[in-house]
């Protein structure tokens, strides 16, 4: 199944453009802007930095999501679904691919972003976080899955109708994951629905860490076990939504 | 040997029964025919036994194993293809073979890749992207992937639909010529009933989700207790009419062309009372029963 979707990426200009293009462009867009802005501010932050660590570190929750669940529509599209599921490949053998695919794609925008805000604004985000990024990463790509698991699950009961999902959920869940500004400076009650979230802890502890150079680990475990009981919770969902289908006969439909 | 076993099989979609306690078996090296009008449940039968729909009742064994119980290692001796079903249309062709040789596990697939290619006669398509066929090379394509794995079991779901005569006579005769190299078993739906008598060693015939029949496809036909006499006349119709509606019989014209249905047991009596009334025809053929006419007969009786 990996082979599969990478067989597709080089004939796929589109994802060429979601895995390179559009993260790159935002980098582009957003560190231009915020140049401008703190190059005209009395202020010595630095909102850059900031904002840079932010949309680099956000890729990692962006790209498996959007792997694992564009990779399921596509199926879709292709009405190659029934073929992929009346084969001997089992639901975790399929995820399990879909999750390679989006961890491979995702390191391949990092690579690309990484680069760029070195080559733009002499950001390194490996000299300011060093041994800092796997605890960040694995906890940011671990919620990506979670997504991803959440959006297929969703498709399997709703249907075509509900795919947008696939490209709106990150869409929703950013400002709620503070990204690109601290907990601190949203309402209360949005605060109580970040703090639900595993990638607010990661991205304040993202900030503390470009601040202090240190994390405040019970935030990184909150963040882990949070992460591992969705983990768990998006793949009982998507285990009931998939038996649902074979009910319902919906999988049938889907192709 | 039987390869397949299904017993009391059902189907409800809430109140709707789309398969109602249907029992067959298919044996090793048997091709069997899965016949019926639109809705009958053959589509439905055929994605239970591939598991994308869980079964309301009844039991599915596949190679002596329950299905459910083992779909993973059954599957592996399995394969379908669907006019409805397509594949990635952004691969090459050979991508796409080797993507489905790797899910089910086949070794020195490039080699069988390049065979199948060749016997379906699509081995110059081997680079080419897949969205850029035909639909009859499509169905070649698809069929290759059916036969990648040299499954035990095949279920085939209209495959030849959109094949022109040449190739679907290609497919059914590698069909066909597989099954007795290979001892294979198919499970085989197609609206062509000539297709159906051509290939198939039995049929079984579901109407709204029961089968109603099962026997070999002479078998079926046999049922139909008319035949159907063509005679062609030089005379003015008007002049054979007064006499066709005096005995009542069932008839049609195509130009100059009769078409009377009666017994078989009548043919006879219907050829002495022509001569009797000096009604002379220049031509003449007696059409048996087909499977057609039994499907015919059972979407008349269906509708009435």
């Amino acid at each position: 199944m990996v082979l599969r979707h990478l067989y597709v990426w080089p004939k796929s200009p589109e994802r060429f453009m979601w895995t390179f293009g559009w993260p790159l462009f935002g980098l582009i867009l957003w560190g231009l802007t915020i140049s401008f802005l703190q190059n005209n501010s009395s202020s010595s932050f630095s909102f850059v930095t900031f904002i840079i660590g932010g949309i680099i570190f956000w890729e990692m929750v962006v790209q498996p999501q959007r792997e694992i669940s564009i990779n399921f529509i596509e199926e879709m599209w292709n009405k190659n679904f029934l073929n992929i599921f009346s084969s001997p490949l089992t639901n975790g053998e399929y995820l399990t691919a879909l999750v390679i695919i989006g961890i491979f794609k995702m390191l391949a925008t990092i690579v690309t972003l990484t680069v760029g805000a070195i080559v733009l604004y002499q950001f390194n985000i490996f000299s300011t976080f060093g041994f800092f990024i796997p605890i960040l990463f694995i906890n940011l790509l671990l919620f990506g899955m979670v997504l991803g698991f959440v959006v297929n699950a969703l498709i399997l009961r709703f249907g075509w109708s509900i795919q947008e999902m696939a490209w709106a959920i990150v869409a929703i869940i950013q400002p709620l994951s503070c990204v690109l500004y601290p907990l601190a400076s949203l309402p209360s009650w949005t605060q109580r629905i970040s703090l639900m979230l595993p990638s607010t802890y990661v991205f304040e502890e993202m900030r503390r860490v470009m601040s202090s150079g240190v994390v405040d680990i019970k935030n990184i475990m909150i963040s882990f076990l949070m992460n591992v009981v969705y983990l768990f919770l998006s793949l009982a969902f998507f285990k009931i939504m998939f038996e649902q289908a074979r009910v319902h006969g919906r999988l049938v439909k889907l192709s | 040997m039987n390869v397949l076993q299904v017993k009391n099989l059902t189907k409800k979609f809430g109140r709707f029964t789309a398969v109602n306690d249907v029992s067959f078996s298919l044996k090793e090296g048997e091709i069997l025919g899965l016949l019926g009008p639109n809705g009958a449940g053959k589509t439905t039968t055929i994605d239970m036994l591939l598991g994308l729909i869980k079964p309301t009742a009844g039991s599915i064994s596949i190679f002596g194993q329950p299905f459910e119980e083992n779909r993973s290692e059954i599957l592996k001796q399995m394969n379908f293809s669907a006019a409805y079903v397509n594949l990635p249309w952004r691969l090459k062709v050979w991508e796409n073979l080797y993507t489905f040789a790797r899910l089910y596990e086949v070794d020195d697939f490039p080699q069988k890749v390049d065979r199948l290619l060749s016997e379906f006669k699509i081995k110059d398509l081997k680079d080419r992207m897949t969205d850029s066929l035909s639909s009859g090379q499509l169905t070649r394509l698809y069929l290759c992937k059916a036969f990648v794995n040299d499954p035990r079991l095949l279920l085939l779901d209209e495959p030849t639909a959109f094949l022109d005569p040449d190739v679907a006579d290609l497919t059914r005769k590698y069909i066909v010529d597989k099954v007795k190299r290979t001892k294979s078993s198919v499970l085989f739906t197609s609206h062509n009933m000539a297709e159906i008598t051509e290939i198939c060693d039995r049929v079984i015939f579901l109407s709204r989700g029961k089968i109603i029949a099962q026997d070999t496809p002479a078998g079926l036909a046999k049922k139909i207790k008319f035949c159907r006499v063509r005679l062609l006349f030089i005379a003015d119709k008007k002049k054979i009419n007064p006499f066709l509606k005096e005995y009542q019989y069932n008839f049609s014209w195509h130009d100059q062309e009769l078409a009377v249905e009666l017994k078989e047991e009548n043919v006879g009596q219907l050829l002495g009372r022509l001569s009797l009334a000096r009604l002379k025809y220049s031509q003449i053929t007696i059409e048996k029963p087909t499977l057609e006419d039994f499907f015919l007969e059972v979407i008349r009786s269906k509708n009435e």
